[in-house]
């Protein structure tokens, strides 16, 4: 279920620590990419891959909020809810972004193309309210720049958007 | 060897010893969840909170090792408040289950609340709901709106069996105990995790709905006879107003033998001595069918059956086979009965290939053995065993078959399903006289003329001698069925009707002739088997093939 | 008079890249050759005690006197790893110290371990951070490339390796027991301490968790001495701190200040005052778990000792401002609700009581607290404090105890009203 090139990235990545547990973390990241999300089978595999139980790596798995353990969309929205962004605006954000796509923070848009999490801080305070998109700062985020990037993401043009 | 005062007493104490321990031998409760000597410590349920002098805030008694000199308090205003707190924040979100759960009455919630937590409670928050009654595996039912988080089945799992079935799932309030989806706990030693719980969190399948335990009256003793391990239990059973039964079995603490631990085999297979389909009357076939008799009869019929046997063919004609699930006591009175009352060299236990070498081996690195009888190791230290041209069981069969072999007493071993490839049924048949003694109808007790209820383990008093070599004794649960005589009576009285004297047959008097006898236990006296069990000196090797005394 | 910039000297440089070569050119990389042939890694230990370097992470402590405590006579591998996990709210920092001058953490990196003795080390990076990572994976190539990595760095017989080791997303692995849990390959739950990091720490061995900002403060000591650090600022807060200044002030952003610096001085005249000409309300001086402070308050210091007398704390040098327009209790709502999400949840007293807290806090907000709900409050976080393996327990519980100590009205108006009198107008 993984690919050779990546399994031969996860044997360099092993290498590098004294302890190949120390791997799991980032192998979750590969796999989660690669898969689309961790899914028990996903799961199963890398459980394998470093002699781990399935329980245990799915112990570690469900303690972090960047890792999913249920299909998301293509596209994931980071919304901060923390204290600086919610006082230059976040929950105005959240709520646009709600009615526009239709859904709630926590759930994917029926189409599978993006799903939309309320995060805790992501360090950006000076620049509030801040997003991310796949992993891409988007800051100083007002309603109208928030369609602009929708748009953006739904034409594949959002790479361009970041200045 | 460190000193430490705890709430004013003092006590020295190996070092390294945490302040819990301490306090434990001193017979001061320390209150905790997630700390279990037989597990690894993570400190995570806070209960166990003492104040220690010097030190500025509170300390986890299960891992604070105790220093020389130090000063403990356990019951100050500090550690009470700290106390009611935890029992508080536990509170918030445990379920109001205690009238339909099977812990109630047993429950260290319950307990430690009633000591040392809040009357009432301050929330008025919804409580968090979650998962009731999930099936995890063949024995265990889980709860995880009861689960306290005190983490003890997930790290049982891991460090005891390394089966790792069950994981702490998402983080925080929401963190859920669970197994990986679609797997199921089914290790060989998943029960133990029921004994674990502190709440009612994790309960089994068969005791579920069955007891309180104000109604489990008689907590005994015990050793558990499914295999050479002996691994120590307690029994639990219910009184005669609601019915004598059994209901559960929970592993004892031994140090040597099991630590606190036992197999699902051992703790869930006992409904097997309510069974109606036990036999309990003795039977004499007469024709083709069993006839029942009373035992003061049958047991005068039987003795003239063998007198006309020794008469007409002499004691080389009779043998016996017992089994190695019998007790250290029926063992020695049967061999005193067969070798020296009878006179005859045809005597042996061992019916399993196993049983002939000195011990047997592990099944799997844990506490399940080979050997899936308790006594092996007695049989052998007893010389339950042929004498000089004494006849092994094979050979018995076979003089059965020949004609040889007139008499054959077989004591709770089915010889049809022990030799599955020999012609046991043909071999059987051509005997004159075969007495079988069992606690159910087999293929033997089909072929024999005189039948025997036998009793269960839950039934005597007695002992065991595990694989290491140690006596261990078991204690009389339950009452016999009114109907059946233990072997000892039989035996004696078969003997009385013979005009000979076996001997006393009660435990300590038995003991007291297996003391005067050569052999690994000369010396050993019943008092001395206490309830960890005892190791003679001369026990402690494996033994080879015993000279015959 | 402007401070001398030391750690964000680069922003003076217009276009500054971050590349090694950009990094050279302002001077890099001089501290690291002169660290490895000059001094040894005792002397270099004493240099950082001498200059008072506090952990720039939140907890303070004096970065020579942890290094001091890595056993010499060890034969175990000792470890260095730079807590990036930059996620106490209100604080970026490091987040701008790694994405705009990787090298100088680099370099901050490789003369710590050569200072402990360490031949591996990880720069723990929160998962969030995916850029950062990337920006800081490449620079540690560049850095092998010119042999300030990797086998016999410089030509001086010391080998060091550093690697990136992305988090996934946890609050609690910025606490430096969690990290190493989380390193490991585990879930990022606290450790109890004794044992503490510097005798087991990564795989049970010697350890220094050491924040991006600390680190990077450490070829400057290098090259300008640990007299010149101790100088700047208060003699127990020596050296410039990275204030990271958000909410309702007119230019938000990171201030590289001594900490002689007055809250009142940090706002008004570095990050412009407040924002909308509004009036100051409120003001968290060190991360959202520091206890809150106000304008009586503007003149404390910034530095530890100051914050702490004050009843507040350094932390991690993130400001929140708030104006009148914010209503204190929705602040304990959204702070509170970080906690509940945050605890690992070991802890009975943290897994129940950031729940319970955040529990009763929303329910004041939305019109239906009790009276009693109040003093409740403070007993509920009485009862988290000072109990359990980590402080994040303590960390949900002093802010709120501090929202109650000086807002307390607005909170029976909350109950009094069964409202917000926020509700529709204010900031949130």
């Amino acid at each position: 279920m993984i690919s050779n090139e990546r399994q031969q990235r996860f044997d360099d990545l092993v290498r590098r620590y004294p302890e190949k547990r120390s791997a799991l973390i980032p192998i979750l990241h590969e796999v989660q990419a690669e898969v689309g999300y961790l899914s028990p089978e996903a799961i199963e595999w890398v459980a394998a891959y470093l002699g781990l139980s399935p329980a245990d790596v799915m112990s570690v798995a469900s303690f972090y909020d960047m890792l999913n353990l249920e299909p998301v969309g293509k596209h994931m929205i980071y919304v901060c809810q923390n204290l600086s962004c919610a006082l230059l605006g976040a929950e105005r954000l959240i709520r646009h972004l709600e009615s526009t796509l239709g859904i709630r923070m926590g759930e994917t848009t029926p189409d599978g193309l993006i799903s939309l999490k309320r995060m805790e801080c992501l360090a950006s305070c000076g620049t509030a309210p801040a997003i991310q998109i796949d992993g891409t700062f988007y800051e100083k985020m007002t309603p109208k720049k928030l369609d602009d990037l929708l748009e953006r993401l739904r034409d594949g043009r959002l790479k361009e958007a970041k200045k | 060897m460190p000193t430490v005062k705890i709430d004013g007493v003092e006590v020295t104490v190996p070092a390294n010893t945490n302040i819990l321990e301490a306090a434990k031998r001193l017979g001061i409760e320390v209150p905790h969840y997630c700390y279990h000597p037989g597990l690894s410590v993570v400190g995570q349920c806070r209960m166990c909170q003492v104040e220690v002098e010097k030190m500025p805030k509170l300390a986890i008694a299960c891992n604070t090792p105790v220093a020389d000199g130090m000063v403990v308090a356990t019951r100050s205003a500090k550690v009470e408040k700290a106390r009611r707190a935890v029992l508080e924040f536990y509170l918030l979100n445990h379920p109001l289950d205690c009238p339909i759960c099977d812990k109630g009455g047993e429950c260290p919630l319950q307990d430690y609340t009633l000591k040392y937590g809040p009357g009432e409670s301050r929330s008025v928050e919804e409580k968090v709901q979650r998962v009731k009654h999930k099936v995890l595996g063949p024995h265990i039912v889980f709860d995880a709106e009861r689960c306290i988080l005190c983490t003890r089945c997930v790290r049982f799992c891991q460090e005891i069996p390394k089966t790792g079935e069950l994981g702490v799932f998402s983080r925080g309030d929401r963190s859920e105990i669970n197994l990986f989806p679609r797997k199921v706990l089914d290790n060989a030693y998943s029960g133990n995790v029921i004994d674990l719980c502190p709440v009612g969190a994790l309960t089994s399948q068969e005791y579920r709905f069955r007891s309180r335990p104000w109604d489990l009256v008689r907590h005994t003793d015990s050793v558990c006879p499914l295999c050479s391990n002996g691994c120590n239990v307690v029994l639990d059973v219910r009184h005669r107003q609601r019915g004598e039964e059994l209901l559960r079995i929970r592993p004892r603490e031994n140090a040597e033998v099991n630590q606190w631990w036992m197999c699902d085999e051992g703790r869930f297979t006992f409904t097997y001595l309510s069974d109606p389909a036990r036999l309990r009357v003795p039977a004499w076939r007469e024709g083709d069918r069993p006839a029942e008799r009373g035992y003061d009869d049958l047991l005068l019929r039987l003795a003239r059956s063998i007198r006309r046997v020794l008469e007409t063919h002499g004691a080389e004609a009779v043998g016996c086979i017992a089994s190695s699930r019998l007790t250290n006591e029926e063992l020695f009175l049967i061999r005193r009965f067969f070798r020296e009352i009878l006179g005859t060299p045809h005597l042996d236990f061992r019916v399993r290939p196993v049983q002939f070498q000195a011990s047997d081996a592990s099944e799997d690195g844990f506490l399940r053995r080979t050997d899936k009888t308790a006594n092996s190791r007695g049989a052998r230290d007893l010389g339950v065993l042929p004498g000089p041209g004494g006849l092994d069981v094979a050979g018995m069969l076979a003089a059965a078959s020949a004609g040889r072999l007139k008499a054959l007493f077989v004591f709770e071993e089915d010889l049809v399903q022990g030799f599955p490839d020999q012609p046991v049924r043909e071999s059987l048949g051509r005997l004159d006289l075969l007495v079988a003694s069992s606690m159910f109808p087999t293929e033997t007790t089909a072929l024999a003329h005189v039948v025997l209820p036998a009793l269960g383990f839950a039934e005597k008093e007695g002992s065991f001698t595990n694989f290491q070599g140690r006596i261990q004794r078991i204690h009389r649960a339950l009452t016999p069925h009114v109907a059946s005589r233990s072997l000892p009576e039989v035996l004696r009285d078969v003997a009385v009707d013979l005009g000979r004297d076996v001997g006393g047959i009660d435990p300590e008097q038995v003991w007291a002739a297996i003391g005067d006898a050569p052999g690994p236990y000369r010396g050993t006296a019943w008092k001395d088997v206490g309830p960890e069990g005892l190791l003679p000196e001369q026990s402690r090797e494996p033994r080879a093939e015993s000279r015959d005394a | 008079m402007a401070f001398e910039k030391i750690l964000t000297r680069y922003q003076d440089i217009p276009n500054y890249t971050g590349t090694m070569d950009a990094y050279i050119a302002r001077g890099g990389y001089q501290a690291l050759p002169q660290a490895l042939r000059e001094l040894q890694p005792a002397d270099l230990i004493e240099v950082v005690k001498r200059s008072g370097l506090r952990g720039r992470g939140g907890a303070g402590f004096p970065c020579g006197v942890k290094w001091g405590f890595i056993p010499k006579d060890s034969a175990k591998a000792k470890y260095l790893v730079c807590n990036c996990d930059e996620s106490e709210p209100g604080t970026f920092k490091d987040r701008m110290l790694i994405e705009e001058d990787p090298h100088q953490l680099i370099e901050g990196i490789v003369i710590s371990s050569f200072a402990i003795g360490c031949h591996l080390a990880f720069i723990y990076c929160r998962g969030e951070f995916v850029d950062g990572a990337r920006v800081l994976e490449r620079a540690l190539q560049e850095a092998y490339g010119r042999d300030f990595l990797g086998k016999n760095i410089l030509g001086s017989g010391f080998d060091l390796d550093v690697y990136v080791h992305r988090g996934a997303g946890a609050y609690i692995c910025g606490e430096e027991t969690g990290l190493l849990e989380s390193l490991e390959g585990k879930r990022g739950q606290p450790r109890m301490k004794p044992p503490f990091p510097a005798i087991s720490g990564l795989y049970r061995s010697p350890t220094v968790v050491n924040n991006v900002e600390t680190l990077c403060n450490i070829p400057h000591i290098v090259r300008r001495g640990a007299e010149w650090y101790a100088s700047i600022g208060p003699p127990k807060s020596s050296g410039s701190r990275l204030f990271s200044v958000s909410g309702h002030v007119e230019r938000p952003g990171n201030y590289e200040l001594p900490m002689s610096i007055t809250l009142r001085e940090l706002i008004f005249e570095h990050a412009g005052g407040m924002a909308n000409g509004r009036r100051l309300k409120a003001v968290i001086p060190g991360g959202s778990s520091a206890p809150v402070l106000t304008e009586q308050h503007l003149d404390v210091a910034m530095d530890f000792e100051s914050l702490a007398a004050a009843g507040s704390m350094g932390g991690s040098g993130g400001v929140i401002v708030m104006d009148d327009t914010v209503c204190m209790v929705r602040v304990g709502e959204i702070v509170s609700r970080f906690y509940h999400h945050e605890s690992c949840g070991q802890c009975t007293q943290c897994r129940e009581g950031t729940a319970w807290l955040h529990k009763v806090l929303r329910r004041i907000e939305h019109g239906q607290g009790r009276k009693e709900d109040l003093d409740l409050l403070l007993d509920m976080c009485d009862n988290m404090k000072g109990k359990t393996i980590c402080v994040l327990s303590d960390a949900a519980a002093m802010p709120i105890e501090s929202y109650l100590k000086y807002f307390r009205e607005e909170f029976e108006l909350h109950v009094r009203e069964r409202a917000c009198p926020f509700e529709g107008k204010g900031a949130f």
